[in-house]
């Protein structure tokens, strides 16, 4: 099976019903996107699958021939770091940090969808769970990243 | 029991005696230099720093990060006195030795009362109780991350280390440069003269003397560091997918393992037949699994990756048989507690005036039954342990809080000398104190000892995970305060009943010290007899119990379910005398000024008796635990008749603030922890078997219905004390009490309902 893995295009032989996020950690040994439900509950698996955030746990390696996938190992760009991981920092979102690659990918699919979104639209969107309490610095990365991004919308 | 008896049992450790009575003083933590890890190039000044060549300082790290910022915290201790940038720290594992043993940790287990030392001078018998406490603390050299106490433990003697490896350094450079030490200076890392002359510490180390005359600790007014905000050093590589987690370690040839635990707790396997799951793809066998080191017997199936694992685990067709004593079942054993307060008077933690007296000639008695059940951690990282076992060495990666006890245990499992074993340390997906127990190692080491040399991972699944737990017990208490005549409380009685956790963690990490009988254990206690208020009367005794239920410390332990009982009846008292809340506290904290300052903090900051929006209630609550002080003001509504909390105003004295970001870090976090518990925590066990399985039914609070938290501290300059666990206590009382003003219900089980 080909498959296009953070840019690059991979022949991967596994079956095709394996889920994605044991084809990234045991397989190619991207070990950034985390396990933590195993049911697409929790999100520390999300990564993107042909821009959309996907709960990789559940959603089977068949599903992405043809579609790209991109994990935390790929958000930066050319060394830049993606300007939500920027606000990560400046905000000291993380804690034990397990967590925190599902949420700064299923954040990135937020603000390519919605380039200001309100606290409701990142309640929505962020159900991802942290055991941390990291909750409010990730809402407040997330504002400043998406004014770092498009500016303000008023 | 005699108390000086009951001193050296509370740290649950009858047998700490067999260790004998060496002399070590404190300053003997500081360490020889052969005590750190050998590296080409770097230079030991002590057992704690090290100098490398490029002039950085490397520190021997004995904590485990988990999301509380210890990395963060220690490096910063070091930086201070070296005068040296934040990021010229780097961490190394520390090596197993005593001198890295949580000394802090052992000695907060005596169940002395806080007020008792609020003064200059602690009375004798506290003073004589950590004396012995630490001595036998340093004999063990028990190294243990959890009771909010590495700050506290760290504070006594990495500065003096670091300030050591300064003196040393400065010594150098006066003596190859030939001028007095006074006139030097040290300046981001680089020690200067006024001539001009200047290196880094790389450059002098070689000339450094491993034991300077003359290690002077900065004087407060000079730090520069300690006091700020400075940013986490494991947030960098927490971003970007680089951070190594347990379950991130990858090795060549590596195998997977996927777990399962007879369902019903203590159970074991009766029969099965794994013929169709070893026929899968990607297989390679099964292994055995005892009960060891407190878990459920079960099995291993190991495989290419975890999915193939995973998948095989559940094709093993299986008989499972029930516990020899018969099933565990959670509503019996709250029942069997209810008898139990009944007929046992168990032990008398606190006692002031005389309680009974005050009910008998009370113009009325105010009573009320609580209850809180079994929780489990739920840490974000299922429990997972990689080993590897060739040539007759044994080498383990796990994210362990208690890395000592994970030697050992892969010691015994292997069948090897302890020397033979090297443990490495990752970082924690959280620990909350799931991780201050060590099953999940023996059961790598178990698969890993089948393997051929081979290093194997194994994985528990999320199920696994919540459904053999060591959870918080489940706790049931009595509280009765008699009212005089003139409607002022005058006595306050509380009786409750719940497992022991600290005797069962010592029969699971240190068998050899688990004493013969159970001792009476503060940890389930606490958070009952060490209140702050000044009921002239009190009697405070708690029964230990031992259900059977695998048991074990759950972020801030007693404190979590106690604070609820004792919180929410301190607020039924307020609401009896027809006071109000705040003041009804304020006036019981007189003699506790400190308590009292934290108290109006918090209620100041959230303006306290100001107008809400229609619909929203205040409640309060004020909690010490591991030598903090909390105070936590919430705003809670009803939304579809379910509980909302919009905003936290959190007030802590936790002396010396290392890093206020950190602090404010860990409120944050420990509200959400507190706050899932409160509204959705519950673990029942029927017929032996944990119900609760994964998130959609142990469920966790989402960012969408996460509170607004604000944090604000109270300066001090006593010595640094817990944070990461203090924030907890006081969340599930304020809420409870803001409900009550809401409905006019009072709640007194977790978790609490509309």
């Amino acid at each position: 099976m080909q498959l296009d893995v953070n840019g690059k295009t991979l022949e991967v032989n596994v079956e095709p019903d394996m889920p994605i996020l044991w084809l990234l950690r045991d397989v190619l040994h991207l070990t950034g996107t985390k396990f933590g439900c195993g049911i697409a509950a929790c999100g520390a698996c999300t990564v993107q699958l042909d821009g959309q955030a996907i709960r990789s746990c559940v959603v089977p390696v068949s599903a992405a021939e043809g579609k790209p996938i991109t994990t935390i190992e790929a958000l930066a760009k050319g060394g830049v770091p993606h300007p939500l991981q920027t606000a990560w920092i400046a905000e000291q979102v993380p804690q034990c940090g397990y967590c925190q690659s599902g949420m700064l990918m299923a954040a990135a699919a937020l603000l390519e969808n919605n380039q200001q979104p309100s606290d409701a639209d990142i309640g929505t969107a962020m159900t991802n769970i942290c055991r941390c309490g990291s909750y409010q610095r990730v809402r407040a990365a997330i504002h400043r990243a998406a004014l770092a991004m498009h500016g303000s919308a008023t | 029991m005699r108390r000086r008896t009951w001193i050296l049992s509370a740290l649950g450790a009858t047998g700490a005696l067999v260790v004998g009575w060496g002399i070590l003083p404190p300053r003997s933590r500081l360490g020889a230099p052969e005590t750190m890890l050998p590296t080409a190039g770097d230079v030991a000044l002590n057992g704690w720093i090290k100098i490398a060549q490029d002039g950085s300082v490397v520190l021997a790290m004995p904590r485990s990060e988990m999301g509380q910022g210890v990395h963060t915290g220690l490096a910063m201790l070091v930086a201070e006195q070296l005068d040296a940038p934040l990021g010229l720290v780097r961490l190394e594992q520390a090596r197993d030795d005593k001198i890295y043993g949580n000394v802090s940790m052992l000695v907060a287990s005596l169940p002395f009362h806080p007020l008792e030392s609020e003064g200059g001078v602690k009375p004798a018998k506290v003073r004589l109780g950590e004396w012995m406490v630490g001595k036998i603390a340093r004999e063990l050299g028990i190294n243990a991350t959890g009771g909010s106490s590495s700050l506290a433990d760290a504070w006594d003697v990495v500065p003096v280390a670091a300030a050591a490896a300064r003196a040393a350094l400065l010594g150098s450079a006066a003596q190859q440069w030939q001028l007095p030490v006074a006139e030097l200076t040290i300046q981001d890392g680089r020690v200067q003269h006024a001539s001009g002359k200047s290196a880094h510490f790389g450059e002098l180390v070689a000339g450094a003397s491993h034991s300077p005359a003359k290690a002077v600790l900065k004087e407060r007014k000079d730090w520069r560091l300690i006091g700020q905000s400075a940013p986490r050093m494991d947030v960098p590589a927490k971003v970007d997918g680089t951070a190594r987690f347990g379950i991130d370690v990858r090795l060549p040839d590596m195998l997977f393992a996927a777990v399962r635990m007879c369902p019903m707790l203590g159970g074991t396997v009766a029969t099965l037949d794994d013929k169709a799951a070893l026929a899968l793809p990607g297989v390679k066998k099964r292994v055995s699994l005892d009960a060891v080191a407190g878990s459920t017997a079960g099995f291993a199936v190991v495989a290419q990756t975890s999915w193939h694992a995973r998948t095989a685990v559940q094709a093993v067709q299986v008989q499972w048989q029930q516990r020899k004593d018969g099933a565990l079942d959670s509503q019996r054993i709250q029942q069997t507690l209810l008898e139990t307060l009944k007929t046992d008077k168990g032990f008398t933690f606190y006692e002031k005036g005389d309680a009974a007296a005050a009910e008998a000639g009370a113009a009325r008695v105010v009573e009320a039954s609580y209850s809180a059940p079994y929780l489990a951690h739920a840490t974000m990282e299922p429990m997972n342990c990689t080993a590897q076992f060739k040539d007759g060495k044994l080498e383990v990666w796990a994210p362990t809080q208690v890395p000592g006890f994970a030697r050992a245990v892969a010691a015994k499992v292997a069948g090897v000398d302890v020397e033979r074993v090297t443990l490495h340390v990752t970082y924690l997906g959280g620990g909350f104190g799931r991780r201050l127990d060590i099953d999940f190692v023996a059961q790598a080491v178990r698969v890993a000892m089948a393997c051929d040399g081979l290093p194997v991972q194994l994985l528990w699944s999320r199920v696994e995970d919540t459904t053999h737990d060591f959870y918080r017990p489940l706790h049931v208490a009595q509280l009765r305060a008699a009212v005089d005549a003139k409607g002022q409380v005058s006595s306050l009685r509380i009786h409750s009943a719940g497992d022991a956790i600290t005797p069962r963690w010592m029969e699971r990490g240190l068998p050899a010290l688990a004493g013969p009988i159970d001792t009476p254990d503060k940890t389930t206690a606490e958070g009952l007899f060490d209140l702050p208020y000044g009921f002239a009367n009190q009697h405070m005794a708690h029964v230990a119990t031992h259900s059977g239920v695998p048991v074990g410390f759950w972020r801030s332990v007693g404190h979590s379910h106690n604070a609820f009982f004792s919180e929410s009846f301190v607020d039924e008292l307020a609401f009896e005398t027809k006071q109000d809340p705040l003041a009804f506290r304020q006036a019981l904290l007189i003699d506790a000024p400190r308590y009292l300052a934290v108290l109006n903090l918090a209620a100041e900051k959230a303006a306290w008796g100001s107008a809400l929006p229609a619909g929203h209630a205040r409640g309060i609550a004020l909690h010490e635990s591991f030598g903090s002080i909390v105070a936590e003001v919430v705003e809670v509504s009803l939304q579809d008749g379910k509980p909302r909390v919009h905003r936290v105003v959190c007030a802590i004295d936790c002396g010396t603030v290392i890093n206020p970001g950190l602090v404010q870090q860990q409120m944050e976090g420990a509200v959400v922890f507190g706050l899932t518990a409160a509204l959705y925590g519950r673990i029942d066990i029927v017929d032996g078997v944990v119900q609760q399985r994964n998130f959609d039914s142990y469920p966790m609070l989402s960012l969408a219905q996460a509170p607004r938290v604000e944090t604000w501290l109270i300066p001090s300059q006593r010595p640094p004390s817990g944070v990461g666990e203090p924030g907890v206590p006081p969340l599930a009382p304020a809420v409870a009490n803001a409900l009550f003003v809401l409905t006019g219900k009072r709640q007194r089980a977790l978790p609490l309902q509309a």
